[in-house]
């Protein structure tokens, strides 16, 4: 009933063993890049200096600011001749975030993916839709290589087209997937328009959602729709990607897998560890990758651990769902977004001023980032086919940027929040989500 | 040289009366309008008014952005047909335009049909070739 029996049911002391030793190995590791050499050289810290896992809080904090600092090979702990793939955030202003992994690294995350799947209640005998971006965003390889592990047949359908995907489902007897929780209600309306049910014209009986923090009403909501069970997928891109953390059948919280992550909660105000059961950011640190191993990397989810044991049998930690964020990032249509991206696009357009806003919103089911900008006064002729154009630039621009096409619409100049101070920039008006 | 007045506009209540607010404070008299709107949101208002450079200046004093643009005014008979009449012979000189709007007078048998196009001095000298009636600064903006 499990994908590795001794691993998921470890008892407590012996995980804590596992995790210390795999520490020590994952300092090692890292002191071989040219980030922590620096770092741990100051500090005089080494692998020695880890007896605990009480003992990781001597280590310092890793944030996302470190990676693009540092950016391409700053963390890359091994030569570039054992690497075998990167993964990179998206965007063209600044360093994006990528990670390296080795064949070790690839082939651990495979594993991951897999365990995650056969906990949600996947098995070999399943016909797995991997509705999700392929390339350099996670959940699309991620999920391929550990749909394959476990042996399900694979679709590696891709994201977007409707009609294809259910022609797909309808085509192979889909019975399993992987979809951000948002676009399941556009799809829903596409089956509806179709005059089709989901429930009785496919034979879909489980879904796994994740990449978008959503609520338990929406997952109910995803389950009626269509008939299934919804499980809770948790990733990010710096920790691989899926296969972090995942709901397993009693869906009461997602088992985070603590022999390949180390996790803490801290407050993010005070970098101190919260009280047991209290929400904070989580903090990880990854024990089983060796390419490019990164120690207490504030991930700015925020989150707590959930007290008691799961009856499923697992003693890996439950994880509640992400309530929100540190930071001022926000997701649509399964894409991080900072808001900062979105100014260094406008920022490059001399027709527009500073200010702008972000409103997202779901507009016919669909999620919408609405981008309300000023048109400088004296650029403005009058020739409205001009102002048209500039209006698609901008999208244009944004969407190369984001990877989401925003809804651009110029404003009156003086009619948005002045730049200075802390200006609300990202209002959320979408109704499933609390971000 | 004729010009219209042109602003830019969000779709939403009020905007436009800050725009006639501004311009009754000044005695300004419009002349004839043209509102048009895109499915974003947002629009521009064209105005032919008593005194466009105050306008002008005075609509951007107060926040708004408005722009000059230079326009034609060809003098149009007020009666059914007038504006097919004109359009053959705006079509027969070969001038293209890319808004167009009018005013009828009150007791007259004369109107006008304003049009905004890429190449203005281009436009008229076709209009003038063609025999049309182009109109007066002080005909247009009614100060004659």
């Amino acid at each position: 009933m499990y994908w590795e029996n001794e691993l998921e049911t470890l008892e407590r002391k012996n995980l804590e063993k596992l995790q210390v030793t795999r520490l020590k190995k994952t300092i090692q590791l890292a002191v071989n890049s040219p980030y922590y050499r620096n770092l741990y050289g100051q500090m005089c810290l080494s692998a020695d200096s880890i007896r605990s896992i009480a003992d990781l809080r001597k280590l310092p904090l890793t944030t996302k600011q470190n990676l693009r600092d540092n950016f391409p090979y700053g963390f890359l702990g091994l030569p570039q001749k054992e690497l075998i793939r990167l993964h990179s955030s998206s965007g063209t202003t600044g360093n994006p975030t990528v990670i390296f992994h080795n064949r070790h690294d690839i082939d651990s995350w495979a594993n991951l993916m897999a365990r995650s799947l056969f906990c949600a209640g996947v098995r070999d005998t399943d016909v797995f839709q991997n509705i999700c971006g392929y390339g350099l965003f996670t959940g699309g390889l991620g999920f391929q290589y550990g749909i394959e592990r476990l042996g399900c047949l694979s679709i590696p359908a891709g994201a977007g087209n409707s009609p294809r995907q259910i022609k797909l489902m309808q085509d192979y007897g889909t019975t399993v997937a992987h979809a951000i929780p948002s676009y399941l209600n556009r799809l829903f309306e596409v089956f509806q328009e179709e005059g089709l049910d989901p429930r009785k014209d496919t034979k879909l009986n489980t879904f796994v959602i994740g990449a978008e923090p959503h609520t338990e009403e929406q997952r109910q909501r995803i389950e009626e729709m269509f008939g299934v069970k919804a499980y809770n997928s948790f990733g990010l891109s710096e920790m691989n990607g899926p296969g972090v953390a995942f709901e397993c059948t009693y869906q009461n919280g997602l088992h985070i897998w603590e022999d390949a992550f180390l996790i803490e909660i801290i407050n993010p105000d005070t970098l101190e560890p919260v009280a047991e059961g209290e929400v904070g950011e989580l903090v990880m640190t990854t024990l089983d990758r060796e390419a490019m191993p990164l120690i207490r990397y504030r991930t700015r989810d925020l989150t707590r651990i959930l007290p008691g044991k799961c009856a499923c049998g697992r003693t890996h930690m439950r994880l509640d769902r992400i309530t929100g964020r540190s930071d001022d990032m926000f997701i649509v249509k399964g894409c991080n977004i900072f808001p900062m991206q979105v100014e260094g696009v406008l920022m490059k357009i001399p027709e527009v001023g500073a200010d702008y806003l972000i409103t997202l919103d779901t507009i016919n089911g669909s999620d919408e980032m609405i981008i309300e900008v000023e048109v400088k006064k004296d650029w403005f002729n009058g020739d409205i086919t001009r102002l048209d154009k500039l209006a698609r630039l901008i999208s244009g621009q944004i969407r190369d940027e984001v990877l989401v096409k925003p809804i651009v619409k110029l404003v009156e100049p003086g009619s948005l929040p002045k730049s200075e101070g802390k200006a609300v920039r990202v209002k959320e008006l979408r109704k499933a989500l609390n971000l | 040289m004729a010009y219209q007045v042109s602003i830019f506009l969000e779709n939403k209540i009020g905007h436009l009366e800050r725009v006639t607010a501004v311009l009754k404070a000044a005695r300004i008299n419009i002349r004839t309008m043209n509102l048009n709107h895109t499915a974003s949101g947002w629009g521009i208002l064209n105005l032919v008014v008593s005194n466009p450079m105050l306008a002008h200046h005075l609509l951007n004093e107060n926040g708004l952005s408005s722009a000059l643009r230079e326009i034609v005014a060809i003098e149009m008979m007020d009666h059914p047909g007038g504006l097919d009449d004109l359009l053959q012979e705006i079509v027969k000189a070969g001038v293209n335009f890319t808004n167009a709007y009018g005013r009828s007078a009150y007791a007259s048998e004369n109107a006008y049909f304003v049009i905004d196009t890429e190449d203005v001095h281009d436009a008229r000298q076709k209009l003038l070739q063609a025999g049309l009636k182009i109109l007066s600064d002080e005909t247009i903006y009614g100060i004659s």
